[in-house]
Formats: C-alpha cells, sequence, structure tokens
C-alpha cells in the first residue's frame, strides 16, 4: 500500500517537473525573493526628509550625527540651505523638511538655561501624517540629548550657584556619569531577541507573499486533480480511494513547492533558523494540503472552486500579518493556514494550532467523502 | 474576416457563461473590503479619541514613578494618540494576547526603577508584538522605544551629574531636594518636546493624498488579479482546435484578438461591478477622499474611462501569462505570483515612495507601474502622452507575444 502511493508519487512528480511552465511558475517565487532581498539593501524609509542644518555649528553636528548614522525608518535629504529643503517638499521630492536656524547651538542654550521648550526647528509639510508625526518624534529625541545637557549646565550654573565651574569640569563630571543604552528590547514569543534578525520593512512581506502563494500551489494542486477527474485519470479507482490520491497528487506539488519556499525565504533574508523552518513549513504545507482537498470537496467543479480564488486572496491579504496586521476579524484568521504559519515562526502555539486544525479538516474530509460517495 | 468575427462570437458566449459566477466573486471580494475598509474607518475614528494601539503592560507595576510615568503618557503625552497603555496581569495579558485584542505586551521587569535611579540600566522593559516575524509595525514600534529610551537616558544623566557635581561640592544634604526640581523641570519639558519644532504645512501641491493614492492602488491591484476569476475561461484541450482554426483561415493573432477582445469585456464587466459599490460608497460619503470631498461620485465617474486603457493592457497581460502558461493550473499561479509581485514592486501595497531608488525605478518599468503612473496622472486630471505610449505599448507587445506562443504551440 504504502509502496503503491509512493510509486504513485514519484510518477507525479515526474510529470510535474516535464512542464516547463511548472518549472517556471516555482523559479518566478526566488527571483522575487532574491530581487527584493538584494534591493532592499539600498536606503529607504517611510518618508523622506529634506534636512537643512547649518554648518560648524556644534549642536547641528551632534543632530547631524544623530539622524544620518543610526539608520531607521526614515530617510534624509541633506540639503545646502534652507529654501532648498522646502522647495524639495514643494516639488513632491520629501514629505517634510526640517529647517534649522544658523544660531541653533545659541537658541537651544537660552532655552536650556531657561528650562523652557520653544520652536527651534522649521517643519515644512505638504500634509500631516503617521510617519511625519513619528518623524517629529524622531527630531524631538534628536534634540533632547543636547538640550538636557544644556539644562544640566544651566541648573549647576544658576539654581546651584556654581557659576565659577569651567565648561570643561561640568563636561568630565556629565561624561562621567552619563547613562547610555536603551531600555526597550523586542522579543518575540519564544523568547528571540528581535534584533537576532536583520532585514528591513522592505523585505517583511516576502514570507507573508510565499506563505499566500504555497496556499495558491496547494489550491492549483486540487484543481489540477478535478481535471484528472474529469478526465477519468482516476476512473479505475473506487471513489472512497480519491481523497488518498487527491493528497498524494496534492503532496507532489507542494513537495516542490515547500522546498522552493525556504530556499526562497533564505533569499529574501528573512529566514531564521533550519530546524524551525523546516517543521513549520512542513506542517503548513499539510496544512495548505488538507485545506484545499476541503474546499474542492465543497465546491464540486473546478469552475466552483476557481471562483473562490480571488476572494480567498483578498481575504488572505487582508487578515493576514502580510502587509498590515489587523486586530479584527480573529475568527475569519482562524481559517486561512498563512494566518497560522506567519505566527508559528517565532510561536511554537500557534504550530500546535495549525497541526490541530490540520487534523480537523482531514477529518471533516473524510466524513465529506463519505457522504458524498453514499449519495452516489 | 467572417470567421475571426464568428470565433469572437463564440468566445463571448463562452465569457458570458462565466459571468454570473463572476458577479457572484465581484461581490464577495467587494464585500471582504468593504468590511474591512469599515473596520478601519472605525479604528481611525477611535484613533482620533486617543487609542490607536492598545499595548498591554505587565510586570512589577508597583513603583510609584513608574505609575506616574504611565499615567503622565496616557494623559499628557503626545504619545496619547498614538498607543493606549493598559497595565493588566500576566494571565489576561496572555489571553487577551491570544485573542488578538492588544497590539503588543510590554514587561516590566522586577527592580527596574531601582536599575533606573541608581543608574545601572541592566535591566530592559521586553515587549513582544502580536505580529508574527518583525514588519512595518513593530520596525516603527522599535523607533518609538528609541525615542522614549533617549529621553529616559538623557533626563538621568543631568540628573546624576547634578548629583556628583553636589556631591563633589560637599552639599550631599540638598541632593534630594534639588533631584525632585530638576526632575520635575525634566519631566515638564520632556512632556513638551513636541514644542521644539514649529509645523507649517504647505497643502497636498501636485501629489496626491495617501486615501486616493491606495483607491488608486486597489483597483489596479483587484483588476491586476482578476485573471485568477476567469481562469476558467483559458481550459483548453491541447492545440488541436488553434490548429483546425488555422486550416480554416484563422491565424494566430486572428484566435489571438478573437479571445481578448471576449475576455476583455468580461474585466471590464467586472470593473463595473466593482464599481457599483464604490459609487454607492462615494456618494453617501462612505469613502473619504481627501480631493474629492463635497462632491459625491461625480469625480470617481469622471476618472473611470482613464482605467480603461489599463484594463485593456492587464488583459493583455493575463491572456499572454494563462498562454505562456501552457495549463490552467501553472496559470493561476503565474498569474498570482506575477500579480501580488508586480503589485508589490510597483507600489500597491505599500507606496512606493517607501522603498529604495532601484526598487522604485525597477517597479515603474513594469506594467504595473505603467499603469499606477497612468491611473494616478488620470486622478489628477493630465495624462501626458508619454503614459499613454507605454501603456499601450505594454498592450501591443503582450498581444504580440500571446500570438507568436501561439503560433509556436500550433507549430
Amino acid at each position: 500500500m504504502v509502496g503503491q502511493m509512493f510509486v504513485r508519487f514519484i510518477l507525479l512528480q515526474k510529470r510535474l517537473l516535464k512542464k516547463g511552465g511548472f518549472l517556471l511558475m516555482l523559479c518566478l517565487a526566488p527571483l522575487l525573493s532574491a530581487g527584493v532581498g538584494r534591493l532592499s539593501a539600498e536606503p529607504a524609509g517611510i518618508a523622506v526628509i529634506a534636512l537643512y542644518l547649518p554648518e560648524g555649528d556644534e549642536a547641528s553636528q551632534e543632530i547631524s550625527e544623530r539622524l544620518l548614522d543610526g539608520g531607521g525608518v526614515l530617510r534624509y535629504l541633506p540639503c545646502g540651505d534652507g529654501e532648498k529643503a522646502r522647495a524639495l517638499v514643494d516639488t513632491g521630492e520629501a514629505d517634510a523638511a526640517w529647517i534649522f536656524p544658523e544660531d541653533l547651538s545659541k537658541r537651544l542654550e537660552e532655552l536650556g538655561n531657561k528650562r523652557r521648550v520653544r520652536p527651534v526647528v522649521t517643519v515644512v509639510e505638504r500634509r500631516d501624517s503617521v510617519p511625519l508625526i513619528l518623524g517629529r518624534e524622531i527630531l524631538a529625541s534628536a534634540i533632547y540629548p543636547f538640550f538636557s545637557y544644556r539644562v544640566y549646565e544651566g541648573y549647576v550654573r544658576g539654581e546651584l550657584g556654581l557659576s565659577e565651574m569651567t565648561d570643561e569640569e561640568l563636561r568630565r563630571v556629565y561624561d562621567s556619569v552619563a547613562v547610555e543604552g536603551s531600555l526597550f528590547q523586542m522579543v518575540y514569543p519564544d523568547k528571540t531577541p528581535g534584533e537576532a534578525e536583520d532585514f528591513t520593512y522592505v523585505q517583511a512581506p516576502l514570507r507573508g507573499i510565499l506563505a499566500i502563494w504555497l496556499t495558491f500551489v496547494g489550491l492549483s494542486a486540487a484543481l489540477w486533480f478535478m481535471r484528472d477527474e474529469e478526465r477519468g485519470v482516476y476512473g479505475r479507482l473506487p471513489v472512497t480511494k480519491h481523497l488518498s490520491v487527491s493528497y498524494i497528487s496534492g503532496a507532489a506539488y507542494l513537495l516542490d513547492a515547500a522546498v522552493v519556499l525556504l530556499l526562497s525565504c533564505k533569499l529574501a533574508g528573512v529566514f531564521t533558523d533550519w530546524k524551525k523552518e523546516v517543521v513549520c513549513c512542513a506542517v503548513f504545507a499539510a496544512c495548505v494540503l488538507a485545506f484545499a482537498n476541503l474546499l474542492r470537496m465543497l465546491c464540486r467543479t473546478p469552475r466552483g472552486l476557481s471562483m473562490t480564488f480571488l476572494p480567498l486572496l483578498a481575504a488572505m491579504l487582508a487578515l493576514c500579518p502580510v502587509f498590515v496586521n489587523l486586530q479584527y476579524f480573529r475568527a475569519g484568521k482562524l481559517l486561512l493556514p498563512p494566518w497560522y504559519y506567519l505566527q508559528s515562526i517565532h510561536n511554537a502555539r500557534y504550530l500546535y494550532e495549525m497541526a490541530a486544525y490540520t487534523a480537523i479538516m482531514v477529518l471533516l474530509s473524510a466524513l465529506l467523502q463519505r457522504l458524498q460517495s453514499n449519495r452516489r | 474576416m467572417k470567421q475571426t468575427g464568428a470565433y469572437f462570437l463564440a468566445q463571448l458566449k463562452r465569457a458570458a457563461r462565466l459571468l454570473p459566477g463572476q458577479i457572484l466573486a465581484d461581490f464577495a471580494v467587494c464585500a471582504c473590503a468593504g468590511a474591512l475598509a469599515f473596520l478601519l474607518i472605525a479604528q481611525g475614528a477611535s484613533a482620533a479619541e486617543g487609542t490607536r494601539y492598545r499595548i498591554g503592560m505587565v510586570g512589577d507595576l508597583s513603583d510609584s514613578y513608574l505609575g506616574f510615568g504611565i499615567a503622565a503618557v496616557q494623559e499628557m503625552d503626545d504619545s496619547r494618540f498614538m498607543i493606549e497603555l493598559l497595565p493588566m496581569s500576566e494571565q489576561e495579558a496572555e489571553a487577551a494576547f491570544a485573542r488578538g485584542e492588544l497590539y503588543a505586551v510590554m514587561r516590566v521587569p522586577e527592580g527596574l526603577m531601582e536599575s533606573i535611579v541608581y543608574g545601572e540600566n541592566d535591566k530592559f522593559v521586553t515587549y513582544t508584538a502580536a505580529q508574527g516575524q518583525q514588519g512595518l509595525g513593530t520596525m516603527v514600534m522599535g523607533e518609538i522605544t528609541d525615542v522614549a529610551s533617549t529621553l529616559v537616558t538623557c533626563s538621568q544623566s543631568a540628573i546624576y551629574a547634578m548629583q556628583r557635581t553636589l556631591a563633589d561640592q560637599g552639599r550631599g544634604e540638598e541632593i534630594g531636594w534639588e533631584t525632585d526640581k530638576l526632575n520635575l523641570a525634566l519631566i515638564q519639558m520632556v512632556l513638551s518636546r513636541g514644542g521644539f519644532s514649529e509645523v507649517e504645512v504647505l497643502g497636498y501641491g501636485d501629489g496626491l493624498s495617501l486615501e486616493l493614492y491606495y483607491f488608486c492602488g486597489m483597483i489596479l491591484l483587484f483588476l491586476l488579479l482578476s485573471g485568477l476569476l476567469n481562469s476558467a475561461l483559458f481550459v483548453r484541450g491541447g492545440g488541436a482546435f488553434s490548429c483546425f482554426l488555422k486550416a480554416r483561415g484563422v491565424g494566430a493573432l486572428r484566435q489571438v484578438l478573437g479571445e481578448y477582445f471576449a475576455y476583455l469585456l468580461l474585466v471590464m464587466a467586472g470593473l463595473f461591478v466593482l464599481c457599483l459599490p464604490l459609487t454607492f460608497g462615494l456618494e453617501r460619503e462612505l469613502v473619504g477622499i481627501p480631493e474629492w470631498e463635497g462632491m459625491g461620485a461625480a469625480p470617481f465617474l469622471a476618472f473611470l474611462p482613464v482605467l480603461f486603457p489599463v484594463t485593456a493592457m492587464f488583459a493583455a497581460l493575463q491572456l499572454f501569462l494563462f498562454e505562456a502558461a501552457d495549463g490552467i493550473v501553472n496559470g493561476i499561479l503565474l498569474q498570482l505570483i506575477c500579480g501580488i509581485g508586480m503589485g508589490y514592486l510597483s507600489g500597491f501595497f505599500y507606496p512606493s515612495a517607501f522603498f529604495p531608488e532601484k526598487m522604485r525605478a525597477f517597479g515603474e518599468l513594469l506594467p504595473s507601474g505603467a499603469a499606477q503612473r497612468f491611473a494616478q496622472a488620470g486622478a489628477l486630471g493630465k495624462i501626458p502622452a508619454a503614459a499613454w505610449m507605454t501603456v499601450f505599448a505594454w498592450l501591443a507587445v503582450f498581444l504580440a507575444l500571446t500570438a507568436l506562443v501561439r503560433r509556436n504551440r500550433m507549430r
């Protein structure tokens, strides 16, 4: 029995790998991943900021280092003067301009001494948006280190009456106690630190795209099986065995696609570690196989099945954390295999849930198969 | 010519048989999109009321300074418009996190405040985001936590330096009082940090608002992926029928044109079905596009003809992909990977401005990029000649390639 299944599986593989169209389809996924992975190394940002900082000013120098050397989600375009920065916003080449005054250090020093916050930067925007609100937070945090030092300096000389202390003495004391480093650390539910994975937001949706692609490979395999059924390829087999044969036929497709998915994740730069990836991918492929076959049995005709593709795709794009992560429709999410897979990479709980979901679908398929064969 | 016409009519009949199913599926897509849009609008409305991302706070929250910090963030800080901090127990947080009610969970370790007060900073507030792997949301959250870290550590440095100065001067007894004074001054300044900048808003200029950008992008994505709905039309029984047609005087190009025009009408029908809920939404002001505000559906109906050339180009692309894929199953997968891949690179999901320069340039070269530029220019009311030419060049290329593949197959 197992030997027969294996022979059938190998024959199906042979049939598949002879098809140029299938190979072309398999090649496109790693090509897209490698391309995006490579191109994402270039600088990018969710908002482009035209930056004018006066040269030779101490505060400008410090703020410029913080902004330009820090990476982050904003992209900066340093400009020679304020008017040029404003013009870039006007023409749409930048989303906002941050124009600093020529006497920035002096103004921050005055404000620090008075312990007051007043406008020192002119922010020019085409229209306010969430990335630009975040940008203003980043701007404030770039100004704050210089400003807080001036507050300390002013406080010691003014409030404490130690006006005789020199700049060097104040700096020496400050540097000796300065606190550095982050207070926050991102961790995944499996306790892996966020920094363990180094990729940009441009690469981030690729795993989701590949997961949706694999789901559609499963659905296409089901469609392929239906077409073969219509052509009488399985005519000699008893109807009760059609379900197990459909699993073998789908597995032939999904095995190749799962290998391509792993390779594509590696090429895209979103790969974690082999063991975790292989286990998650194997359970996901089994889940897709069960999902696609249940849908095949519910839809009954190839046309009916193919009509579900676009609504399904829309649901997956919207509900699975590929581009956005909505906090709604949890019931809808629970029906979609890619959702489990995307969550399972860093949370073993979803891996077990995916396995349970697969088992439920296999049971439902077997039940449906029995009902349908009884009717015939 | 007569035979080509007859072939077109036969294809049209095949396409018409698919129409009822297609209309149903279109409405299902519209219902999904409508429900999501409604929820997003609701989310936007709740953001305006002060709650955007719900973050569960667990762990050692007993310290009064920390309690004050959370209260300050909730009541006074600018970030209250972006996040809502919810102190809760570990169990409650786990349950809410599993139900998808929290965007992230922040864990405050025991002794965090002592670590900060004594300048050790050896304990981290860890946060776990609900999203599977890192995405744009978690990266933005990383930026927010970096901002918070900078504000805290710089304030700490100023306070410790002041304390050290007093200690060096032999005025240790004043440290407590002066620390409270400087602390309060710094907290006040941190809370009013938004005041460092003066914002000047220029208006829209010559660009599109994000709403109109996504409105165009989503319609284009629908058109680009509509081949998935119509796949049943491309079920063929080998090349024998094509050879038979050729023998009757209908060559490869004529066959392709006959099939193309019938298919185009089917895709157009899908576009009109999509337009019904959009027109309704715009008329009732359920869909908010700043550029079209207060004008009902009239600007959209004027914009609709702009989509026809783009629809014609995408229909040719889909026909070519099904022809090149040799079989419906591979055709569907090619449609999917090309549709999502092109859509992503051309900025249908994230604005293309988010991408690196080279990636953006590549995305613009693709047919989807040409369509995006065409539609955006159309939405602004001025389509340059170059945009027209690019769309029609792609259309001609796809039809020619399809005919070439068909001719080769017949041989």
